[in-house]
């Protein structure tokens, strides 16, 4: 008895390297994938439908942290993105500053501007957060778009040009936002999967399953998801500074809109909340979305593209209630099995 | 500052806090009811002001006439919307509902603005420019209507909840979901009358203002903002607090567009939405 359970440890043991390695090898031709993958388009409007991507796993990855694990809802994250978009944008333009030093500033703008609104609303139990955050990003749109004497009002603020220049974070080739854009992604994701495995993580999870529970065991939970708020607008701010410096423009409509908070929802909801990869995943389907419609209505009908996303919205919520993410798992793990057996590993 | 533009702002909130409590009535009932937050709310306005732009453009339908046909279409888009969208999420968690009614409201508020365009629309009515003057105060007749018509909505719906059997049933659900099936109510039913009955009032408050409001596809954003500032400061789920709680939150904006500037009503209203969370979380009819 006591060898064959030996055996089959030690057989559970090899199984578990052939798989991990086998991932190990799928991350690295991914990672691969990611690196070469400007130089194999051919032309820059399809590297600026990558760099959009990347920008908005970003976006989708740092909403996650506080929509998904923290399961509190915002609907007003272009507040945080806005924040860092505009407070950077006024300060490369009023003492010329590198947007190398805003990226930092812009996001913690956004953090000290979420403080507030977590200490007020994760006392609270309810939809209270979520109609916060969308009162926030509209009181701060009108505000842009009252005191015009500061931020320009309704036409916005555009980045001075200056060609070619690395250290204004300026580039006259798309390859460099790339990559900027990339490690910027890859950062957020990393963060999340720091954050998942570290105390706050835990907490999270916990407060998730059952708050009453997580409280009665001591963990606070509005200063847990408070922390989650933070991490996630400094680093929604850190990518609206990019966003902006990458655009060269940044619009009251655009920046603080309730478009861009469902665009960013959106990204994290479809592709599966809650998870690592969910966003990236989410990110690469809804730019794919947003491109063909745009391709193919040339943007003469309006609303068209909301409309669209409203609908996938709805419908990844009466079907997959989970996001996408589960159904690309199950295919991956099938995969990995089918990649096994034909190696010859015991069934 | 002159006493009578003081007066002329406090009787304009006056005059739009009826709207505000019935678009805030809807939403509190459905909440109520169905325990579900509707942030498609705010275009259930924007429906009913459409409805009624175009009864009025195509066959010169008087909006006041209206009503008796946008209140109807709104209780059936609203019954079909508990039918086949809420319902299969009732036991959903949390975040689903709310990622639901905000695709909803998404849809809607796209939908308009793909079929009708961002344009700007009025009505021009032959009393549209009749002012009713008190002292130096001027009343427009249409927002006195707008006022008015909303009290009287009001108070049939209050009549409706106390006086009638299905009323009573309805807020029997609302008080204990599962007693009331032992008294052999049947909820679901219930809760497709209290969102039919949300979006009907919501679409007659867009039908009130139209005669003096821009309609727009965008338009029910401010609406839902202001009905979900109205149903927190008047407790979720009251109906006397939302009627309380649109007087305050209709005077302030008013006040706060007089000395702040006209584009900044909606910052006076956020400005409450906070105090209101940091004082008294569960509103002015609340316990704690």
């Amino acid at each position: 008895m006591a060898e064959s359970a030996a055996t089959g440890q030690s057989d559970l043991a090899v199984r578990g390297k052939r798989v991990r390695g086998l991932e190990r090898a799928i991350a690295t031709v991914a990672i691969l994938f990611v690196l070469i993958l400007p130089w194999l388009l051919p032309n820059p409007f399809y590297v600026h439908i990558v760099i959009m991507m990347a920008i908005f796993v970003a976006l989708g990855g740092a909403w996650n942290i506080i929509g998904g694990y923290g399961g509190q809802l915002s609907l007003g994250h272009a507040a945080f993105f806005g924040t860092g978009a505009y407070v950077s944008t006024l300060l490369v333009n009023a003492y010329n500053i590198s947007p190398w030093i805003t990226l930092w500033i812009g996001g913690v703008a956004a953090l000290l501007l979420s403080l507030p609104i977590g200490v007020i609303c994760f006392r609270l139990q309810g939809p209270y957060f979520t109609i916060a955050t969308i009162g926030l990003a509209e009181a701060l749109r009108l505000l842009v778009l009252h005191y015009r004497e500061i931020t320009n009002g309704a036409q916005g603020l555009t980045v001075p040009f200056k060609g070619n220049a690395p250290l204004l974070l300026q580039f006259d080739s798309k390859m460099p936002y790339y990559y900027i854009a990339v490690v910027l992604a890859a950062a957020v994701l990393l963060i999340t999967r720091r954050m998942e495995r570290s105390r706050l993580g835990h907490y999270l999870v916990a407060i998730g399953q059952n708050q009453d529970a997580a409280e009665a065991v001591g963990i606070n939970s509005a200063k847990a998801k408070g922390q989650a708020l933070a991490l996630s607008a400094f680093l929604t701010g850190v990518a609206g500074v990019y966003y902006a410096q990458y655009t060269y423009v940044i619009h009251p409509d655009g920046a603080f809109g309730l478009g861009m908070s469902i665009q960013i929802a959106l990204v994290a909801i479809v592709g599966g909340v809650g998870t690592i990869l969910g966003p990236a995943l989410g990110a690469i389907i809804m730019e794919l979305f947003v491109q063909s419609t745009q391709i193919l209505f040339a943007g003469q009908y309006p609303g068209l593209e909301l409309m669209v996303y409203g609908g996938l919205l709805v419908t990844v919520i009466l079907w997959r209630p989970r996001g996408v993410l589960p159904w690309f798992e199950s295919w991956y793990r099938r995969l990995v099995g089918r990649a096994e057996r034909v190696s010859g590993g015991t069934p | 500052m002159d006493l009578t533009i003081f007066l002329q702002a406090l009787i304009t909130g006056i005059l739009m806090a009826g709207i505000y409590a019935l678009v805030g009535i809807g939403l509190t009932l459905i909440f109520g009811v169905v325990r579900i937050v509707n942030f498609a709310h705010g275009e259930f306005v924007m429906l009913g002001m459409y409805v009624t732009f175009w009864l009025w453009k195509l066959w010169g339908i008087d909006p006041y006439v209206s009503l008796l046909i946008t209140m109807p279409v709104l209780f059936c888009f609203g019954v079909l919307v508990q039918r086949f969208l809420l319902q299969p999420i009732l036991r959903a968690p949390d975040l689903a509902q709310i990622f639901m009614t905000v695709g909803i409201s998404v849809i809607l508020m796209n939908a308009t603005l793909f079929l009708f365009t961002a344009d700007f629309r009025s009505v021009k009515l032959a009393y549209s420019e009749w002012v009713w003057r008190v002292g130096g105060v001027s009343i427009p007749l249409t927002r006195l209507f707008a006022f008015l018509g909303a009290i009287l909505l009001a108070g049939l719906l209050t009549l409706f909840l106390t006086k009638t059997d299905v009323g009573k049933a309805l807020r029997a659900v609302a008080q204990d979901r599962e007693v009331s099936m032992l008294l052999g109510i049947n909820p679901e039913r219930m809760y497709l009358l209290a969102v039919g009955l949300g979006a009907a009032l919501a679409g007659a408050a867009g039908t009130l203002i139209v005669p003096f409001f821009y309609v727009f596809p965008t338009v029910g954003v401010v609406f839902g903002l202001i009905a979900f500032v109205v149903v927190i400061l008047g407790t979720l789920g009251s109906i006397e607090g939302a009627l309380l709680a649109s007087l305050i939150v209709g005077v302030a904006e008013s006040l706060g567009i007089l000395f702040a500037g006209s584009d900044l009503g909606l910052v006076v209203v956020f400005a409450i939405l906070v105090v209101t969370l940091v004082f008294r979380p569960s509103g002015l009819m609340g316990q704690r």
